[in-house]
C-alpha cells in the first residue's frame, strides 16, 4: 500500500426526513483495496455515488492528498455503456469524453488491457455477461484512475468470471498503485479480495478493520437484528 | 470548450445510434413522413360536396315564371344549385329525419307560394335553410355555398328582368307587342307617336287651327323628350343588372390557400412528430442505458446532453422539412420559394419540437413509455394547430410550438410579402425552445444526480 489518496470527513446524505448516511469518516490509501458490505439499504451505493461524484453529499467534505481532487473510475452495477456501439466505439467514446488527446490510441490500449481483442468489433449488446462486465470496467480505466470505484461488480458473474476479474482487479491495482473501493453483499468475496472492509448498517459504519480480522460470525454479529 | 467535445461527441454517437437501429429510425422519421403525407393529401384533396335535402313544397298550379325569352321553373332552381351541392330531394318529415340523423348536412325548402312570388314581384321569393346546429363549421360552409349559389340564380333573374325592362323601353321608343310578369299588349311607340303628332300638327296649321297646332306641337315635344330620356335610361339598367362583376381567373392548379393549408399541416405534423418522438427517444435511452451516471460525473453534463440532441432533433426535422417541400415542388406545380427562409423556420420549429421531446425524455423512465407520451402529446396539439382561424386552437397548440410554426410554414407559402408576423412567430418559437429546454436540462439534472 502507498501514501493516503483521500479523507472523507463527516460526510452525510439526507433524502428528505431519511438518513442515508450518518457522519462518516473514511480514509483510503493508494494501492489499496476496501471492500464495502452490509445488508441491503446500508448506503454502500450511496456511498461510492458520493466518492464517484455522482450525487453530492448533504454534509462532510472529501479531502484528496495534494488538494485537488483526482481521477476517479466508476463502475456502476448495471454495465453503463451504449449496447448500439462496438467495444472499440464505446472505448473511444469514453476516452473522448475523459479528454484523451487520442481517444482511438487510448481505445486500443484498453482493448489490450482488458484482454477485449477478440470482441474490439462486436456490438456491446451482443456480448457476454462476463465480457459486458470487464467492458464495464476498462471504461472506467478510460480517465487513468487514481482511485476504482465498483458497485457490487460481480452479482451477475458466474463463479469462473468473478476469479477472471478479481484477478484482473489484482493486476491493476498492483500496476498502476490504485485504490479499489468495491460493494459486496458476499464476505466471503470481501475477506478474500480487499485488504479492510467497510460494514455498514443503516448508514452507518460499524467496523473499518483488516479483512482477516473479520470473519462470518463477527460479522452477523456486527448487524445483529439488521441482519 | 469541453462541454462542446462532448456535445460533438454524443452527437456523432447519436447520429450512430440512430444509423443502426433501423426499426426506431422507421417509427421516429418514417412514420411521421408517411402520416405527413397522407395528411397533406387529406387536406388539400377536392372540396367535399356536402348533401343537401330538397324539399320542395311549391306544387301548385302555377309550376314556372316566364321571364323574357326564358320559363323558369322550380326544377331549373335546383339544377342550378346541384353545381354546388349534392341534392337530394325528400319529402318534409323524410328531410327532417335525415337531418337529424346527419344523412344530409342541411335541408333547403322551396316554400309555398315561391313562383307566385317570383312572377308576381311584388315581395321578393325566399328559400329556406335548415342547418344541424351539431356541426357548426360544416353549417357555415353550407350557408356561404348557397349564398353564393342564391347570388348567382338572383344575377342571372336580375339580367334577364332587366333585358326585358330594355326590351319593353325599346317597346315604349319604336313600338310592338310586349309580354312581361305574365301581361301581354301591342304599343304604338314614341317615335311612332312622334310622327303622328307631327303629322296631326301639319295638318292643323293647314286646316288654319295654329292655336291647336300649338298644342300639339308641345306634346310632339314632349313625347320627344321622354324618347330621349329613356335612351339614357338604357345604361343605368345595365348597371342595376350587375352593378360589380367578379371576374374569376382560375390560377396555377394547386396554388389555393387549401393545398397551402396541406403542405402547412404536412409539415407541421411531420417536423411535430420528428422532434418530439426522436429527442424523446434518444434521452430515455441514455437512461436506459444507464449510462446518465458515468456521464453526470463531468463527462457531460445535463446542459450538454439536452442541447446536443436538442440540436440533432433540429438537425433532423430541418432535413424533414427539406425533403417534404422538395418532393411537393418536384412532383406538383404548385412553387415552393424562399429556400434561404426556410431554413430558421424549419430551424426552430425542430428546435422547439425537439425541446418539448427531451422534456417529455427527461421525465419518462423508459424509451417506450416516452415515445408513446411523446405521440399522444405530440398528434392533437400538431391536428389542433391546423384549425384556421381559431385563437384558442392557435395557442393550444402554441404550447409544443405547432401553433406558431403552422401559421410560419403557411405564410411561407402563401403571403405575397414576408410580414412581421413570420418574424414574431420564430421569435415564439424560441422561446417555447428556451422554457422547454430548461425544463429537460432541470428533470434531466435531477435524473443524473439522484
Amino acid at each position: 500500500m502507498g501514501g493516503p489518496l483521500l479523507q472523507a470527513r463527516g460526510l452525510t446524505r439526507r433524502y428528505g426526513a431519511l438518513e442515508a448516511l450518518a457522519p462518516l469518516d473514511i480514509r483510503i490509501a493508494r494501492g489499496e483495496r476496501i471492500a464495502l458490505t452490509g445488508p441491503n439499504g446500508a448506503g454502500k451505493t450511496t456511498l461510492l455515488t458520493i466518492l464517484a461524484g455522482v450525487q453530492a453529499p448533504s454534509g462532510g467534505a472529501l479531502e484528496w492528498d495534494g488538494g485537488a481532487a483526482q481521477p476517479v473510475g466508476w463502475v456502476p452495477q448495471r454495465p453503463a455503456l451504449y449496447p448500439r456501439l462496438t467495444t472499440r466505439e464505446n472505448l473511444r467514446l469514453f476516452a473522448g469524453l475523459e479528454g484523451a488527446d487520442d481517444p482511438a490510441a487510448a481505445a486500443e490500449a484498453l482493448i489490450v488491457r482488458a484482454d477485449l481483442g477478440e470482441f474490439a468489433d462486436r456490438r456491446a449488446g451482443a456480448l457476454s455477461t462476463g465480457t459486458t462486465q470487464r467492458l464495464n470496467l476498462a471504461i472506467a480505466l478510460a480517465g487513468a484512475p487514481s482511485l476504482l470505484l465498483l458497485d457490487e461488480p460481480t452479482g451477475t458473474l458466474s463463479p469462473d468470471q468473478r476469479v477472471r476479474l478479481w484477478g484482473w482487479m489484482d493486476d491493476l491495482v498492483r500496476a498502476d498503485d490504485m485504490a479499489l473501493v468495491f460493494s459486496t453483499q458476499s464476505m466471503e468475496e470481501a475477506s478474500r479480495n480487499a485488504d479492510r472492509v467497510l460494514v455498514l448498517g443503516r448508514g452507518r459504519l460499524l467496523h473499518d478493520g483488516p479483512a482477516a480480522a473479520l470473519d462470518e460470525a463477527g460479522f452477523m454479529a456486527l448487524l445483529g437484528d439488521d441482519a | 470548450m469541453r462541454a462542446l467535445r462532448a456535445g460533438r461527441l454524443l452527437f456523432a454517437k447519436d447520429l450512430r445510434v440512430l444509423g443502426r437501429s433501423r426499426g426506431l429510425l422507421a417509427v421516429l422519421i418514417g412514420y411521421p413522413i408517411v402520416i405527413a403525407i397522407l395528411l397533406a393529401i387529406a387536406l388539400s384533396g377536392g372540396d367535399r360536396r356536402p348533401s343537401i335535402a330538397f324539399v320542395n313544397l311549391d306544387t301548385g298550379a302555377a309550376r314556372t315564371v316566364q321571364v323574357g325569352e326564358e320559363r323558369l321553373s322550380v326544377d331549373d332552381y335546383a339544377t342550378r344549385l346541384e353545381d354546388d351541392v349534392d341534392l337530394v330531394r325528400l319529402g318534409p318529415a323524410q328531410a327532417d329525419e335525415a337531418l337529424a340523423d346527419g344523412r344530409v348536412s342541411a335541408v333547403l325548402t322551396v316554400p309555398q307560394g315561391f313562383i307566385a312570388d317570383l312572377q308576381s314581384g311584388l315581395k321578393p321569393p325566399v328559400l329556406k335553410l335548415a342547418t344541424n346546429p351539431r356541426s357548426p363549421i360544416e353549417a357555415q360552409a353550407i350557408e356561404r355555398n348557397l349564398e353564393s349559389a342564391v347570388f348567382r340564380l338572383n344575377q342571372a333573374l336580375a339580367t334577364a328582368y332587366v333585358t326585358q325592362v330594355l326590351n319593353l323601353v325599346d317597346l315604349i321608343q319604336n313600338g310592338g307587342t310586349v309580354g312581361i310578369f305574365g301581361r301581354s299588349g301591342t304599343l304604338l311607340g314614341l317615335e311612332e307617336s312622334g310622327r303622328n303628332l307631327a303629322a296631326v300638327e301639319k295638318a292643323l296649321r293647314a286646316d288654319g287651327k295654329p292655336a291647336l297646332a300649338k298644342k300639339v306641337a308641345a306634346l310632339r315635344d314632349y313625347v320627344g323628350g321622354v324618347g330621349g330620356n329613356l335612351e339614357l335610361a338604357k345604361p343605368a339598367a345595365q348597371a342595376i343588372a350587375s352593378p360589380i362583376r367578379l371576374e374569376v381567373r382560375e390560377g396555377p392548379p394547386g396554388r389555393e390557400p387549401l393545398s397551402a393549408l396541406g403542405i402547412a399541416g404536412a409539415l407541421v405534423v411531420g417536423i411535430g412528430l420528428v422532434g418530439v418522438l426522436l429527442a424523446a427517444a434518444l434521452l430515455s435511452a441514455e437512461r436506459e442505458d444507464h449510462v446518465l451516471s458515468r456521464l453526470g460525473r463531468g463527462l457531460a453534463g445535463p446542459g450538454t446532453i439536452i442541447w446536443q440532441k436538442a440540436l440533432l432533433a433540429a438537425v433532423a426535422c430541418t432535413v424533414v422539412g427539406y425533403v417534404l417541400l422538395g418532393v411537393v415542388a418536384l412532383t406538383t406545380s404548385i412553387t415552393i420559394g424562399r429556400w434561404l427562409l426556410w431554413l430558421p423556420a424549419l430551424l426552430l420549429a425542430g428546435l422547439a419540437s425537439g425541446a418539448f421531446g427531451l422534456l417529455i425524455g427527461a421525465l419518462a423512465r423508459e424509451t417506450r413509455t416516452a415515445l408513446l407520451a411523446g405521440l399522444m402529446l405530440a398528434l392533437p396539439l400538431a391536428v389542433i394547430a391546423l384549425i384556421p382561424g381559431n385563437d384558442i386552437a392557435y395557442w393550444a397548440s402554441a404550447f409544443a410550438g405547432f401553433g406558431p410554426a403552422a401559421r410560419i410554414f403557411q405564410g411561407l407559402l402563401v403571403d405575397p410579402d414576408v410580414t412581421s408576423s413570420t418574424y414574431v412567430g420564430m421569435g415564439i418559437l424560441a422561446v417555447v425552445a428556451l422554457v422547454y429546454g430548461v425544463a429537460a436540462r432541470v428533470a434531466l439534472g435531477r435524473r443524473m444526480h439522484a
